[in-house]
């Protein structure tokens, strides 16, 4: 299928919902509301056919290229239907899991992930190991055909809603660095793993930290090799730099559509033409990664450009928000002024998940301009 | 049509014109070359390949006005050896016309030998109307010096009897195709003197050792680099797919607002890793510095366009996504 049919597809689609839940309702914007919204939408995308494609038919999907999956999140975002926060997660671990998976576990499982069935998480951060993932000090230890597990993650956004989560362990000596690292898929409910929420300063319950206490994991639960984990955490950072970033740029469209009629001089003109402009040059710039990753290519260090730029229109915009709504944001007690609040809020993280602002400007100096690396 | 290999040809082409010739003797060879032609045929990889070059290279021509030229073709305001006159800094058009007078300010890029006559958008009773000036000796022409007298620029100034050649909506859609294509045209050469300063500070950074180790080996000289690279990419990429986008004219002001944002960002950073060095007459940074402030003045600012983008938004009151998947 086209790019252009299928979005003339989820266009009437989405137009032809009578559910409410489908209807804009994006102030309501606390977590168990986006989940369940989420779900039901999924679901119903799922019975349609259309969250299926761009996936492989192996997994639940009707194939066809990537990009339709970029459509379907962009209409979807655009129109403020599901949160880019939530509506990534399938984006980023599914195709590492597809591609590093045992293929009767993913067979399995991953079918229920697209359905919105369940959702999964990430563990990769932890207390000592943020930037700096390399060094993470979680173990996995063989014992006959499982692994046991043992450590602590932090950040892991959603944690306490995820059936499942993809984890990164050391398997190698401490000290092994990123060669030492193995990846699998556990799952939540297994004994041994405490989820305790943090909340965010957006108010909001959606990171957590996870201990991990004697967990035993199955061995067809490995994702790739023994001490093949930092593959499997790169291919998942490079999704997270590629696909989801187009459909958060959609989300912030959609957020400079609603200030648009605020605008009363040419200073707040100027705001929300400095903004949008931020904006096209990043979907200019993802537009070409979009179409790299559909030509079958996985975005390399360039991506870390488009990361950079994301990072810097998110913020803008919500700061231009901020200006434009006059105050509302600080002292306005509606439900839309404290989803620009808890939106604000959500985008001073633009510029630290996912890899830093300032690995991806390391990764800029050192890979694309030939810098060479300091002491 | 060109195929693949042609364009490709093409853009290399032009690309080794501007950088063996410079000046008339670029407008010579371009004009050799059948410039204008090939403009007709692939404008979207002949403006990239001239100007970006033009702007790496630091050479100026003539190949301006024959970009300006373009979106005039078929038009009344059409003509043979005539120049178009752009608006002054600052300003939305080149003049008024009140009474068959008109009061002409504007600028004038890409000195061809002395052209017979000027065109130039002026408002007239509140639309934009085209007027044709065939007595150029009446008009005071100032040769700009200022900041970057190797760029050539006139300011054009004086008031002469004229009638409108072309008025109505054919004269305000002629005027945005034309700032459309100049736009374009001035954010390829703003980011051929990004990408310049960005090669420049980079080689320096890695060469220039200080504390035993070269300076771009520091993180604090190394991210300014990366600001610089990143401000660039996505100026490289908003003009790529101005091509491609669905609202010309929006397009275009944000290519040429991008162009001249990641020019000013990478000149801050690039002066300062350069450091000393850059601050000499005999290093060439100071030149394509002060190239990139100039040109980001013409036809708009990235200081002033937003405002425009902002406004045309505002009246259209929606995010337009300009170009899909």
């Amino acid at each position: 299928m086209l790019a252009a049919e299928f979005r003339a597809v989820v266009r009437s689609w989405i137009d032809d919902q009578d559910d409410a839940l489908l209807h804009d309702r994006w102030q309501d914007g606390g977590v168990d509301v986006l989940l369940t919204r989420q779900r039901r939408i999924q679901r119903k995308l799922f019975d349609a056919g259309l969250m299926r494609w761009g996936w492989p038919e192996r997994v639940g999907g009707l194939g066809g290229s990537t990009v339709l999956r970029a459509v379907l999140g962009e209409e979807l975002t655009g129109r403020g239907l599901v949160h880019t926060a939530t509506w990534s997660m399938h984006e980023v671990l599914g195709p590492a899991v597809i591609e590093y998976g045992e293929p009767s576990v993913v067979g399995e499982v991953f079918p229920r992930l697209l359905r919105g069935d369940e959702f999964w998480c990430q563990g990769f951060s932890e207390p000592d190991a943020g930037s700096d993932l390399g060094s993470l000090r979680a173990t996995a230890r063989r014992a006959g055909d499982t692994w046991v597990l043992n450590g602590e993650k932090l950040w892991t956004s959603f944690a306490h809603h995820a059936s499942r989560c993809v984890v990164l362990a050391r398997t190698g000596e401490p000290g092994s660095g990123s060669r030492g690292i193995s990846a699998f898929l556990v799952d939540m409910d297994t004994p041994g793993i405490e989820v305790r929420p943090l909340r965010t300063m957006a108010d909001v319950d959606e990171f957590c930290s996870i201990a991990f206490t004697d967990v035993a994991v199955p061995g067809d639960r490995l994702l790739g090799v023994p001490e093949g984990g930092w593959r499997v955490a790169q291919h998942v950072l490079s999704c997270e730099r590629g696909p989801i970033f187009w459909q958060r740029g959609a989300w912030l469209a959609y957020h400079l559509g609603r200030l648009i009629g605020t605008a009363r001089d040419g200073r707040s003109l100027a705001l929300i033409g400095e903004a949008y402009q931020l904006l096209w040059a990043f979907r200019a710039r993802s537009m070409g990664t979009q179409r790299q990753i559909a030509g079958g290519t996985l975005p390399g260090h360039e991506a870390s450009v488009d990361k950079i730029m994301i990072a810097a229109a998110d913020q803008a915009l919500f700061d231009a928000a901020r200006e434009l709504l006059g105050g509302g944001m600080e002292i306005g007690d509606s439900p839309e002024s404290a989803a620009w609040r808890r939106e604000w809020a959500y985008s001073r993280a633009a510029t630290i998940y996912g890899g830093t602002s300032e690995i991806q400007k390391d990764i800029v100096s050192l890979r694309l301009l030939g810098l060479p690396r300091g002491g | 049509m060109m195929d693949a290999a042609e364009l490709t040809m093409l853009a290399s082409t032009l690309g080794q014109l501007a950088q063996s010739y410079d000046g008339a003797q670029l407008t010579k060879a371009l004009d050799d070359f059948g410039f204008a032609e090939v403009l007709q045929v692939a404008p979207q990889v002949a403006v990239p390949a001239l100007f970006e070059a033009m702007g790496r290279t630091g050479s100026t021509s003539a190949a301006l006005q024959d970009v300006l030229a373009l979106p005039l073709a078929g038009t009344a305001a059409s003509g043979e050896a005539q120049a178009v006159l752009l608006p002054p800094i600052g300003g939305e058009l080149a003049g008024s016309l009140v009474a068959e007078t008109v009061t002409v300010r504007g600028l004038f890029l890409g000195q061809r030998s002395a052209p017979a006559c000027f065109v130039a958008p002026v408002s007239s009773a509140g639309q934009t109307a085209w007027v044709r000036l065939p007595d150029t000796a009446a008009l005071t022409v100032r040769p700009v010096a200022g900041l970057d007298p190797e760029l050539g620029l006139a300011e054009v100034t004086g008031s002469v009897p004229a009638d409108a050649v072309l008025t109505g909506e054919a004269a305000g859609q002629a005027w945005r195709g034309v700032a459309a294509a100049g736009r374009r045209a001035l954010g390829y050469q703003m980011l051929g003197a990004a990408s310049r300063m960005i090669e420049l500070a980079t080689e320096h950074a890695r060469t220039r050792v200080q504390f035993g180790r070269p300076v771009g080996s520091f993180q604090a000289v190394r991210h300014r680099l990366a600001d610089a690279f990143v401000a660039r990419e996505g100026a490289a990429a908003a003009l790529g797919l101005s091509w491609e986008a669905g609202d010309e004219e929006l397009a275009a002001m944000l290519a040429k607002s991008l162009a001249g944002r990641a020019a000013k960002i990478t000149a801050t950073h690039c002066q300062q890793v350069l450091a000393g060095l850059g601050f000499t007459s005999e290093h060439p940074f100071h030149r394509y510095l002060a190239r990139a402030l100039v040109l980001d003045r013409l036809l708009g600012s990235a200081a002033g366009l937003p405002a425009e983008i902002g406004a045309l938004l505002a009246a259209a009151g929606r995010i337009p996504r300009l170009a899909e998947l």
